[in-house]
């Protein structure tokens, strides 16, 4: 207990000084935050009514940034299952699904938002800097949750093909993709709607999407435009997020 | 005739275990019997059969399965696995795929690689299916998924799985001891008919001796991974049971060594 009590003290410190440290070096001045008041006030103020004249643009921006995410999981599945089966521990040799796993974990720390704008120097404005951009920084993800399906399948079915003769990939078939469907089936779903929000922003960058929108009206201070594509937003991302609790229900 | 199973002074270690579960075992089984493996648990019956399946490595000692030597440094080639089924105690069947994608699973060893990933599995195949799970009896479980079955209907499953393979040596690993005692003897009863019937060699294991002498030819005794006795069915007393299952008592186990 002694022990505990220490190491707990020690945290307690650890986190007052890093709060403290981000307070004085940032230079926090709350004052800004009152005289700000009246701005904000006015900023809001001039959001509504919001304007409905951009229903074209929103429409056009969302059923981009929806193409976006879509053709990026495809991009990123069609990735994933190759990466995947090389990545796990049942299918590959430690010599190459360790150095894999690292190399996942490395493009899942890649920001998608920098990707993108990589992408965008590399082929320029439009979708596709989106679609591969989403695509990649998807892969880390997935290619992880496709090889930990796999390593996470029950093994005695595995060793009964073995013993019957099965091939590897007929194992893989027979045994192994019945028990891990379920899961493969929710975690795609679930880097679907990850990659739907993620794609909403893209389009500052130029990458693509409703972004764009919200990116134009908020600069030239058409706050009630930038209202309007923020709504959609917000709907967007309630109705994916239904549609996800509503498929994930039915898997099983 | 050429013995189904031929082992001479096999040894095997687990991994680190300071004791070995297999010791100086020399057995030899003739083509078309019925043989049981009998035992308490930790006898080394399991690691037997599963050496015999092709699946240890590292093992001393000299092994012939169905006239083919095993290589204790690499499993079987892909050909002669099929030639030995294997029921497992606990069914190892897949869960959620349908009884006769299960039973099919069995002639995977028989297909060649590209039939049996693509497209649907050749007539020949179906109807070897169909009748193993007609003789298991559970015909009309075809379209069912395996984890809306009972025990006793999984094992029957597992079995149907092994016959679909048209092994010529069977190698059942407690195959009823999940199950409560009616439902073992229709199992066994099953199992050891459906070897005799295709002129299969059968071993089973089991811990219980009234199955052993019920339902096979020959029994051998193990315990502490060493082949204690090997005997007809017939002939099986209760002085052999107390000898696999009391504790330590040298004075009994001498007497067996004189009467052997």
């Amino acid at each position: 207990m002694a022990r505990r009590g220490y190491s707990g003290f020690l945290a307690g410190v650890l986190i007052g000084a890093a709060v403290l440290w981000s307070f004085v070096t940032t230079e926090v001045e709350f004052g800004r935050l009152l005289s700000a008041g009246p701005r904000i006030a006015d900023f809001i103020g001039r959001m509504f009514p919001p304007d409905p004249t951009v229903t074209a643009e929103i429409i056009k921006g969302s059923a981009e940034t929806l193409r976006i995410a879509i053709l990026g999981t495809l991009g990123a599945v069609a990735m994933s299952v190759p990466l995947g089966i090389l990545a796990s521990d049942t299918m590959a040799p430690a010599a190459i699904h360790r150095p894999l796993r690292s190399l996942l974990a490395v493009v899942r720390a890649v920001p998608l938002i920098l990707v993108a704008m990589l992408m965008v120097g590399a082929v320029g404005l439009g979708p596709l800097p989106g679609i591969i951009a989403v695509a990649f920084h998807a892969t880390g993800m997935l290619a992880k949750f496709y090889a930990e399906a796999i390593d996470g399948v029950a093994r005695a079915p595995l060793e009964a093909l073995e013993s019957a003769g099965a091939g590897p990939l007929a194992r893989l078939r027979y045994a192994i993709w019945p028990q891990m469907a379920p899961v493969v089936a929710r975690d795609t779903i679930f880097r679907f709607e990850l990659n739907l929000r993620e794609s909403l922003i893209l389009g500052i960058v130029g990458a693509g999407g409703i972004g764009f929108y919200i990116q134009t009206y908020v600069r030239s201070f058409q706050y009630d435009k930038a209202a309007s594509v923020t709504i959609a937003v917000v709907v967007m991302v309630v109705a994916i997020e239904a549609l996800n609790v509503l498929l994930r229900r039915r898997v099983s | 005739m050429t013995p189904a199973i031929d082992i001479g002074d096999l040894s095997f270690a687990h991994g680190d275990a300071k004791t070995p579960a297999l010791s100086a075992v020399t057995l030899s089984v003739e083509p078309g019997a019925t043989l049981a493996l009998l035992g308490p648990s930790g006898a080394g019956k399991t690691t037997l059969l599963t050496l015999l399946d092709g699946r240890l490595r590292d093992w001393r000692g000299r092994v012939a399965v169905l006239g083919a030597a095993l290589a204790p440094e690499h499993a079987p080639a892909r050909r002669h696995r099929a030639d030995t089924g294997f029921i497992f105690q606990e069914f190892a069947l897949v869960e959620r795929s349908s009884v006769l994608r299960n039973v099919l699973n069995g002639r995977l060893g028989r297909m060649s690689g590209a039939r049996a990933l693509i497209g649907r599995p050749a007539a020949h195949d179906t109807d070897i299916a169909r009748r193993a799970l007609k003789d298991c009896g559970i015909a009309d479980l075809a379209d069912r998924r395996v984890d809306s079955l009972s025990g006793g209907q999984r094992q029957r499953v597992a079995i149907a799985r092994c016959l679909a393979q048209e092994p010529q040596l069977i190698l059942a690993d407690e195959p009823v001891s999940n199950l409560d005692p009616a439902r073992a003897s229709d199992i066994l009863g099953l199992l050891t008919e459906a070897g005799r019937a295709r002129g299969a060699t059968t071993v089973f294991s089991s811990h219980q001796p009234e199955l052993a002498r019920r339902f096979a030819d020959r029994v051998v005794g193990m315990r502490n991974g060493r082949v204690l006795f090997d005997l007809p069915a017939t002939e099986l007393t209760g002085d052999d049971e107390a000898a696999l299952y009391l504790d330590d008592d040298p004075a009994l186990a001498a007497r067996l060594q004189v009467v052997r």
